[in-house]
């Protein structure tokens, strides 16, 4: 969206300054003006105002317990700076915020309370229960650059707290389960992801998460994912054919009849076509290749690592889909696994591995959802770069014509 | 099914041994170590006390414990009400609400957190040149 707006002097021939600025106080203005416009030539004196800055909106879709806040934490992380809470707002805000990017939970546009919810029979997944216009609205300003007060869904008590102000940031990441439900959000999204976790890993993982609170056994948890599933399998489920970019989680295939769960099976499918964003591929774009580095060069402990790339479809996309099994144990294996893969979108030899070795108490940090999660944070920042070095060349351009 | 009961009771081992209590607030005067009138103090009836207030994620632990409970009831009815589902994902949501809890305050220090909102006072300047 570029808000550039060009005037022509003949409608403003005198030495006046345009002081107002229709857009968001950051804006800059800049004049080009001649004193005396000479009658003869056909050139035009034109002033020229741009606004410095243009959001890019992320939208981020994932099921309740399923690692969107690591992704966050390695998102952020990737443009550097640690995302916090805003100061001195309400201790229980979901809102973080860090130099560039800004991420609101979409919690907040829930219509219903939880009590609300209870007296109507409805889970926080159905559709009934969030306020898509308004929702469609503050992203809209927002990205335009319009500063918005933003409703605050408290998870501890369940209630609508006061409104927080929230500024347009560089990079607006929204995170929830309906990102990319409504049309006109969708529209708004520069890139989506969606992480997929299968059945049996999002058992695994709950469990983790769980059983250390009282109260909790294997059968409540498995009721509350169960009781669950209907209502995500209508709202939620869907969504993944409009991401860009989706990270499904699956039980390994290395280990026969495993049912732990510790070794996983990660996929990430990148939709091709998709605007400034180029999917990683191994040794060949576009051809189907399966590749086990453990070997001669490199050795690696059971159940070793095994990489697969190859084109396909997924819901009448085309799609390549890299896939990875395995966990690593060490940092040369990364390291070697990050030679060879092609399209990172890094900046300097080693960033993949320098940015998961940042994070190495980060769950996943040992496999591939964490450097699926890793790739695809320095693809959103390639894309951003590539959004505003656009936005930046086209105001130029209308300038010359 | 047996390696993931196993695997649980493991779990449910180290949490029982790991989880610790916030350090008590003090309810009586401070109590000093001098030598000099050791001898002379009275028995130590009001020395052990218990946490004036809960602590937030004691809190929510409560809410978890409670909403399993309620949702079970609610259930015991009729599995595939939208009530019984709503309660349910109320249990999911305040879940997820203890983990973060959780998270948060094991990586939180209390120095940080303090310096964070007075970064002029003595302990929190730094002379960075």
């Amino acid at each position: 969206m570029a808000v550039s707006t060009i005037y022509s002097t003949q409608a403003l021939n005198s030495t006046h300054f345009l002081t107002s600025s229709p857009s968001s106080s950051t804006s800059k203005q800049v004049f080009f003006y001649r004193r005396h416009q000479s009658q003869t030539n056909r050139r035009f004196n034109t002033i020229i105002t741009c606004a410095a800055q243009q959001t890019v909106v992320i939208g981020l879709a994932a099921d309740s317990g399923c690692g969107k806040s690591t992704f966050m934490r390695r998102l952020t992380s990737v443009f550097g700076g640690a995302a916090e809470p805003p100061k001195g707002g309400n201790p229980d805000s979901n809102t973080l915020i860090s130099d560039m990017t800004t991420v609101i939970c979409l919690d907040d546009y829930h219509s219903l309370d939880r009590t609300g919810r209870k007296e109507k029979g409805v889970t926080a997944l159905d559709p009934r229960a969030n306020d898509f216009d308004l929702m469609y609205e503050q992203v809209k300003a927002l990205k335009s650059g319009i500063a918005v007060e933003k409703p605050i869904y408290n998870h501890v008590t369940g209630l609508l707290d006061a409104p927080e102000l929230i500024q347009p940031p560089k990079i607006l990441v929204i995170e929830g389960l309906h990102p990319m439900f409504d049309e006109r959000v969708r529209d708004l999204l520069d890139f989506s992801i969606y992480l997929d976790i299968s059945n049996e890993v999002k058992f695994a993982w709950k469990i983790q998460r769980d059983m250390a609170e009282r109260g909790h056994s294997l059968e409540s948890i498995k009721a509350s994912i169960e009781a669950r599933k209907p209502d995500f399998d209508a709202f939620i489920d869907p969504q993944k054919q409009y991401a860009d970019a989706v990270i499904e989680v699956l039980p390994t295939q290395l280990i026969p009849d495993d049912n732990e769960g510790k070794v996983l099976r990660v996929r990430l499918i990148m939709k091709e076509g998709v605007k400034y964003f180029s999917p990683v591929y191994l040794f060949d774009e576009g051809s189907t290749i399966s590749w086990i580095p453990c070997g001669r060069k490199l050795t690696c402990s059971y159940p070793g690592i095994k990489f697969n790339y190859e084109p396909d479809t997924y819901f009448d996309h085309e799609v390549s889909v890299l896939e990875m099994d395995g966990q690593f144990d060490r940092l040369d294996e990364l390291i070697y696994v990050e030679s060879h893969l092609s399209n990172l979108s890094t900046k300097f030899y080693g960033e993949v591995t320098q940015q998961m070795l940042k994070h190495a108490d980060f769950p996943g940090s040992n496999n591939g959802t964490g450097l699926f999660q890793t790739i695809v944070g320095l693809k959103i920042r390639d894309l951003y770069e590539q959004l505003i070095a656009n936005k930046a060349t086209a105001p130029a351009e209308v300038a010359k014509a | 099914m047996a390696t993931i009961a196993t695997s649980l009771n493991i779990a449910t081992q180290r949490a029982v041994i790991t989880s610790k209590r916030q350090p008590a607030r003090l309810a009586c005067p401070v109590r000093l170590n001098n030598p000099w009138n050791l001898g002379s103090r009275t028995t130590n009836r009001l020395v052990s006390f218990r946490p004036v207030k809960a602590t937030p994620e004691g809190v929510i632990s409560d809410k978890v414990e409670k909403s399993i409970k309620d949702a079970e009831e609610t259930c015991a009815g009729d599995p595939v009400s939208g009530e019984c589902v709503a309660a349910w994902d109320e249990v999911e949501e305040l879940s997820a609400a203890a983990s973060h809890a959780r998270d948060k305050k094991k990586d939180s220090d209390p120095l940080e957190e303090y310096c964070k909102d007075n970064p002029e006072t003595n302990e929190c300047r730094t002379y960075d040149n």
